[in-house]
């Protein structure tokens, strides 16, 4: 019983990932290939929570999206065309060729990581259990404390890019 | 079949899914939606590896946690980037930024 509920469940996140994200990469609104790519953090997300790690789910639903979907929203907004529809991706007729090249390039090396996968896996465990977040939060100031602290300094140094990059001088000065 | 072979498919559909969108994309932002879905891939198949074999569990989820400061570093540079290019050529469509100028 508890392993067909697993597999359903595990059949509908990957049935919200690949809707998602084909809208995310298909779509010609931006808007829309938004929404795709906010679905397939949803269901990405769920995976986490069936691998029994719920702290990482909520961080993907809190991180994902929360903050970085807006931050695509607010370049999808801000890079208008003057008069014309937000979000818009321009059509070039002919397309064949830069289609079937773009499907090469995803499915050839997606395939040959599938077959080293599918060759190579060790067998599967049987789900550990859930690691209590107390131990994360000593892991993240014990053994990775250096990695904490450069990705706080990585982010600080984004941010006063980003401001400075956004920065526009007045005119006259 | 194998759980853990199935999260390591769906974590490399989303790589094969955004390695599709970044090559087909022209414009930035469409870009930077397809490099997120690779990303959301890499922290997927981190946390399968370290859930449901011997690993350290801790590593695998700090290691994705860390991906997600990462992605969100990563598109706020992203955004004053696409603002810059918006600003100077009026467009972030891809095939118009072809200048180079020191």
């Amino acid at each position: 019983m508890e392993e067909m509920v697993a597999s359903a469940a595990y059949g509908l996140y990957l049935a919200l990932i690949v809707a998602g994200g084909l809208a995310a990469v298909r779509c010609h609104n931006l808007v829309r290939a938004l929404i795709g790519l906010i679905m397939t953090l949803f269901g990405v997300a769920g995976m986490y929570f069936l691998m029994a790690a719920p702290f990482l789910a909520l961080m993907q639903i809190l991180i994902y999206v929360g903050a970085v979907s807006v931050l695509i929203f607010f370049a999808i907004m801000l890079t208008r065309a003057p008069g014309g529809e937000a979000g818009h991706e321009s059509l070039r007729p002919r397309m064949g060729l830069r289609e079937l090249l773009s499907v090469a390039s995803g499915l050839l090396p997606a395939v040959i990581l599938a077959g080293i996968v599918a060759g190579y896996a060790p067998p599967a465990l049987p789900l550990k259990s859930e690691v209590p977040l107390a131990r994360l939060g000593q892991f993240l100031t014990g053994p990775y404390v250096l990695a904490f602290e450069l990705i706080s300094v990585v982010l600080v140094v984004a941010m006063a890019g980003a401001v400075l990059l956004g920065f526009e001088r007045r005119k006259g000065q | 079949m194998n759980p853990l072979v199935l999260f390591h498919l769906a974590a490399l559909l989303l790589l094969g899914l955004g390695l599709y969108g970044i090559t087909r994309r022209r414009s930035l932002v469409g870009m930077l939606i397809a490099v997120e879905l690779m990303l959301n891939g890499a922290g997927l198949a981190l946390v399968a590896s370290a859930r449901l074999t011997p690993a350290a569990d801790e590593l695998g989820q700090l290691g994705a946690l860390l991906v997600m400061g990462l992605a969100a570093a990563e598109a706020t540079l992203v955004l004053a980037i696409i603002l810059v290019v918006a600003k100077r050529w009026g467009t972030s469509d891809s095939a118009t930024i072809s200048s180079l100028r020191g």
